[in-house]
């Protein structure tokens, strides 16, 4: 067991001598190019040296002078503290001690450093984790003034390409509907309908609501079409395209602050994203609980917005697994509508009658 | 681990480059962008890594390779080798003002801490490794970052650094405190540390900073006079199309007085 070592000391080169070291007995025998040192391990000094202070000095004076010397590779190191008469030393349960607690120390500095590191980035998933709740504390505050103008100019904005059918036997239907479910309501609402073959129905904060004649066409029943419009009424009714684009507006406005990056401008993206917004899942359940609610304390048969789950569910027969959708898919919002159903405890309503509409073939 | 023993001259004051003399089959490592001009007869070969034996594989060469990402120099060195029948030279040129110091590995122990980005040459057989600053406080605040550059083997390398280069030789004990970023490379023995300017004056108005270097030793270090970075913030204050002031080239006459001149830059 010999160590590799390199000796410093009075009358030596400054940048030290190349030597071995061992341990016989309780004495340190330093073998260097020049000569032979020996030192007895209890007169020993010891300090942990070397850049990653992994390596020990063993210093001691002697008659010419003091004495150091360095071992600093790890083999040597383990070697010589596999002797018991070093391991066990007084000095070297000392420099353990020290170590263990500067080891403790830096572990906490390190810490605290990569907090300071990671903290703005927690703060944005914090903010991203609890942004729907911050957005709509938010969106509250927005008078309804403001909403119906947000909402009129999305729709001043999109109604160049959109066909309005703004008359005719389904319009008449739509509008008669929505009047029924939306009497009492803080909002005043406007209704189209929008010549289009896709199935959809959309809300714009304020209270328009667009309906497309594809999703007209498909509805069986005056039932499934109220269904369809107290939905679509309840995203104006709990402001969930408010809440979104408040959201957005935050998100982006945080992520502006992190990056320093201004990209393009603010507000007219947003508003531009208004009309492809997606509601999150929570919005869409939430839509359809109190849509349902709605058709119940109007006296319509709600097994209609049921029912015309079929008709959605026969359009997405190829969609992703409902974790990974933003949108619910229809069989889960339907489950969970057939449950409140349930629970209505088998009352009857009175068939919805328009007298025109479904015209009957 | 066979190491080449190369000759060598360094030519120039402030603004220096080395010539290496490599005799049949001998071989210099070069950072890369640093070689100024070479003799017939020297083939020059780019390689991955570091060129030491102790890489071989693909993951030894893909971590030397990664260690020399992290201290700042290029992916690839260049081997310069000797492949005539007689002594040909090489010549590599440092990239901004200051000195080259050759530094015989072997004298030193076999290691050298040296600043990042510090390394131009060496002779064949001297690898390029990493070593990392444990202790937080000399990360943050020694000046010389958490990374630094270890040289190990037995030969000659060079290691260039900005102004003028002193070599200390410290004795077992003795500390020298310095400035931060002057530090340039040192023994391991050395230990290097940092230590508060000791009053809240000093800190705030003494242009030193809140902390020295501290090399305490036993062993050699090497400092700089004037880091890199103090020499480019002076130019840049100095420029004026950077924004700074223009010292020394006004008259009385103010901004006429710089048209007056004929200096238009």
């Amino acid at each position: 067991m010999i160590a590799k070592a390199r000796l410093f000391g009075d009358g030596l080169p400054a940048t030290g001598e190349s030597a071995v070291v061992k341990i016989v007995g309780a004495t340190l025998l330093v073998q260097s190019d020049s000569a032979q040192h020996r030192a007895g391990i209890d007169s020993l000094r010891l300090r942990m040296v070397g850049f990653d202070e992994s390596g020990i000095e063993f210093s001691w004076n002697d008659v010419d002078g003091s004495r150091a010397v360095q071992v600093l590779d790890k083999e040597s190191v383990q070697a010589l503290l596999a002797r018991p008469e070093l391991a066990s030393s007084p000095q070297w349960l000392a420099l353990q001690s020290g170590n263990r607690r500067n080891s403790v120390r830096r572990f906490f500095g390190w810490n605290v450093v990569a907090v300071i590191v990671l903290l703005p980035a927690l703060l944005l998933l914090a903010f991203v984790w609890q942004a729907d709740r911050i957005a709509a504390a938010a969106a509250s505050r927005i008078p309804i003034g403001q909403e119906v103008e947000l909402g009129d100019r999305a729709f001043a904005g999109m109604a160049a390409s959109l066909h309005l059918l703004d008359s005719g036997p389904d319009f008449d239907a739509v509008a008669a509907l929505g009047q029924k479910l939306t009497h009492g309501s803080k909002y005043r609402y406007r209704f189209h309908v929008a010549k289009a073959d896709v199935v959809n129905a959309f809300a714009l904060p304020g209270g328009i609501v667009v309906v497309n004649s594809g999703l007209i066409d498909g509805t069986r029943t005056a039932e499934e079409l109220a269904g369809v419009l107290a939905h679509e009424i309840q995203h104006v009714e709990l402001r969930h395209s408010l809440n979104a684009v408040v959201k957005q507006l935050g998100l982006q406005g945080l992520w502006l602050l992190i990056t320093g990056d201004a990209g393009s401008t603010l507000a007219g993206s947003t508003v531009l994203q208004l009309t492809s917004l997606k509601f999150s899942r929570d919005a869409e359940e939430q839509a359809d609980a109190k849509g349902f609610d709605t058709l119940v304390a109007n006296g319509i048969d709600p097994r209609g917005m049921i029912d015309f789950f079929d008709v959605m569910a026969a359009k997405e027969q190829v969609s992703p697994p409902e974790l990974l959708s933003t949108h619910p898919t229809s069989a889960g919002r339907k489950r969970a509508l057939a449950a409140k159903q349930a629970s209505l405890q088998g009352r009857s309503f009175e068939p919805l009658s328009l007298g025109f509409w479904p015209p009957r073939e | 681990m066979a190491m080449d023993v190369v000759d060598y001259e360094i030519f120039g004051n402030d603004m220096q480059y080395v010539e290496v003399e490599l005799d049949p089959g001998e071989a210099a490592v070069g950072e890369a962008g640093a070689m100024m001009m070479m003799q017939d007869g020297i083939e020059m070969d780019t390689i991955f890594g570091d060129g030491s034996q102790q890489q071989s594989g693909l993951l030894g060469k893909l971590l030397g390779a990664g260690k020399r990402l992290v201290t700042g120099e290029s992916l690839f060195t260049t081997i310069f080798h000797n492949e005539s029948q007689s002594k040909r030279r090489v010549a590599f040129a440092a990239p901004y003002p200051g000195k080259i110091v050759p530094v015989k590995l072997s004298d030193v122990g076999g290691t050298l801490i040296c600043q990042k980005d510090s390394f131009l040459c060496a002779a064949r057989g001297v690898s390029l490794g990493i070593a990392f600053q444990r202790r937080l406080g000399v990360g943050l605040f020694g000046g010389e970052g958490f990374i630094m550059q270890k040289l190990d083997g037995d030969g000659l390398v060079f290691v260039h650094a900005g102004g003028m280069l002193m070599r200390r030789d410290l004795q077992p004990g003795e500390k020298l405190r310095v400035d931060t970023g002057c530090v340039v490379a040192f023994q391991p023995s050395v230990d290097f540390d940092i230590q508060y300017v000791g009053k809240l004056k000093s800190a705030l108005f003494s242009g030193e900073g809140l902390f020295f270097a501290t090399l305490t030793g036993p062993g050699r270090v090497w400092l700089q006079s004037l880091p890199l970075s103090r020499l480019a913030n002076r130019i840049i204050a100095s420029a004026p199309a950077a924004g700074g002031r223009s010292v020394g080239e006004g008259s009385v006459l103010g901004a006429l007085g710089g048209l007056l001149d004929g200096d238009n830059d």
